[in-house]
């Protein structure tokens, strides 16, 4: 190995370092807060719901299109586009911007779910890969938003609940557009923190009727109508 | 400005290091037939190389994408009869279960708009996860054909000169495979050298043609003898099936038992017929479509009696003979990776 090759290795060691640690320090990031009701949202752990007990055992949701816009109307987005939102992936629970910019922030917009095009893409990486188990495979298109979990309420096998909400055709595209105003003091140290509360979609239908919903269609429509209100900002 | 210098070089080298991993590829030039229509397939978005191709064809043959590592799209898609599970009326996969359904032929699926005898799959690239996961077919995940891919001796080795990376995923999985699948062109039956003035027809396969241009080809149109649309031929509902194809996936009534136009090519060697197998010869096939009665929910293309007599009927087979294309049915590139 030459000195030269030596001495540039070294340099790009630095460089990617140097940005990394940038990235870490100074960006504005969007915080999933998972919540049920007023309490953390943790797997395996029982909630009362209106009129149900329950159990999540699993939580993922794509959030897309990520917009922030200032109070002087310029707008930034994250580098990637889509963002697989996991509750057993801590890292996926924040989303970084941009550098950090001594500006309010009037509004945060973005899609749940993932739009068509990508639907009709064919196989794409990243968060959008089909090996991320949001993928259907008898019916192309991607699950924008799955929960699972069990309830004594559901006489279904083993008491479990499935909701696999997706659909990119219309009458039944499901992706959902939430739109957040921003107040003076909602983004302490730069974070956003978006509050993502299940006790209020699970208060709103009731698992002994509603517990498996696993295709594009109307039942999955008014679930994904919900589940946009579960979205606000701390 | 030293930061800038540093990602200056550091851009370079990675343009540089790109570059070098592109030149050791060997790009594939998909050659379109003469006459025949533009391909559907995004080539831009998965472009063809000689590696992407030897490696989904490894794939392809490869049992490892089932739950047990004991079948592999060989299994139902067998080269010398069209890939397709010939002489099963319903195809088999993973523990002797059986599907519901008739395997398809992978023949120009370049062309193809919509997979699936019912369209539920809208771009090849994704139709593998169909019998990835089905509890019928493979039983397993994508998620986990990754992982048992990367564990493998050789895999990762492969993926690297493909896709110049040896860290597998399941998007590069599913492209390695629909490179192997769009390849699989058949433009050489005998119907393709008459067209192309390289051989003649025999007197009654010209017969069989012109009642098949008569009777059959506003489907099953020329060059790819399919329009790639669903179609209801009249054929009743298998109450043990109870199968409405198309009406599954759109949720419109009118899509009621309307299923995909099959290609008719290399036809002669796809048995059994239709989407759950139920005719085992041509000549019963035709004896179907010879034999509608008038209902109001046929195509206004199956609308008039078909009237054909015996001497029709063995002309026309003579015709669909001719669809077949012995050197794509024995091509050695599409077989079992030696």
């Amino acid at each position: 190995m030459s000195k030269k090759f030596r001495y540039f290795l070294l340099l790009a060691y630095c460089g990617i370092h140097g940005i990394f640690a940038q990235v870490a320090q100074d960006s504005l990031v969007i915080q999933s807060k998972l919540r049920f009701g007023n309490k953390p949202l943790e797997l395996h752990t029982k909630y009362v719901a209106k009129s149900d007990t329950l159990e999540i055992e699993s939580f993922k949701f794509y959030i897309s299109n990520i917009k922030v816009q200032y109070d002087d109307k310029t707008i930034v987005k994250p580098k990637n586009n889509y963002h697989l939102v996991d509750i057993e992936n801590p890292a996926s629970l924040s989303i970084p911007i941009e550098k950090k910019q001594n500006k309010l922030i009037a509004k945060v917009t973005f899609d749940i779910g993932v739009d068509s095009i990508s639907s009709v893409s064919g196989a794409l990486g990243g968060d959008l890969d089909p090996a991320k188990g949001m993928y259907w495979a008898w019916q192309s298109g991607y699950i924008n938003i799955k929960i699972e979990g069990k309830s004594n309420s559901c006489k279904t096998r083993k008491n479990q609940f499935h909701f696999h909400l997706g659909g990119y055709l219309k009458p039944n595209y499901a992706l959902r557009k939430i739109e957040i105003p921003i107040q003076k003091n909602q983004n302490p140290n730069g974070e956003i923190n978006i509050i993502v509360d299940l006790g209020h979609l699970f208060s709103e239908i009731s698992l002994k009727e509603t517990n498996s919903i696993m295709i594009p269609g109307k039942a999955a429509m008014e679930i994904a109508d919900l589940s946009a209100k579960i979205f606000s900002v701390e | 400005m030293k930061k800038l210098i540093v990602s200056l070089v550091f851009g370079i080298s990675i343009i540089g290091i790109y570059a070098f991993s592109k030149s050791q590829l060997t790009p594939i030039y998909f050659e379109v037939p003469k006459g025949w229509p533009k391909p559907h397939f995004d080539f831009k978005k998965n472009p063809l190389t000689e590696e992407g191709f030897q490696l989904g064809r490894k794939l392809f043959y490869d049992p490892i994408l089932s739950r047990d590592n004991t079948i592999s799209c060989a299994s139902c898609h067998l080269q010398a009869t069209g890939f397709t599970h010939v002489d099963h009326e319903l195809s088999h996969g993973i523990d002797g279960k059986i599907g519901t359904r008739n395997s398809l032929v992978l023949i120009n699926l370049a062309w193809s708009k919509d997979f699936m005898w019912d369209g539920g799959v809208n771009n090849l690239e994704v139709q593998p996860l169909n019998p990835i996961t089905s509890p019928f077919e493979m039983d397993e995940s994508l998620e986990h054909v990754v992982q048992k891919l990367q564990a493998s001796p050789q895999y990762p080795a492969l993926f690297q000169k493909a896709f110049g990376t040896a860290t597998i995923t399941g998007q590069y999985t599913l492209k390695a495979l629909s490179q192997f699948m769009v390849m699989l062109i058949s433009s050489n039956s005998k119907y393709d050298q008459v067209v192309r003035k390289e051989a003649h027809f025999s007197e009654q396969e010209q017969k069989g043609y012109e009642l098949f241009k008569r009777h059959c080809a506003s489907c099953h149109q020329e060059p790819l003898f399919t329009s790639d649309r669903f179609e209801y031929n009249g054929l009743s509902i298998d109450q043990s099936l109870n199968d409405f194809g198309r009406m599954k996936m759109t949720q419109r009534k009118e899509d009621s038992l309307r299923f995909k136009v099959p290609t008719l090519r290399n036809i002669q060697f796809t048995f059994p017929y239709m989407h759950d197998g139920r005719f085992k010869t041509l000549t019963e096939v035709i004896k179907h479509y010879n034999s509608l009665s008038k209902n109001r929910l046929l195509p206004k293309e199956l609308g008039e009696p078909m009237n054909l007599s015996d001497a029709d009927r063995v002309d026309l087979v003579a015709f669909l003979k001719t669809l077949t294309d012995i050197a794509f049915l024995y091509n050695p590139k599409y077989g079992y990776p030696k």
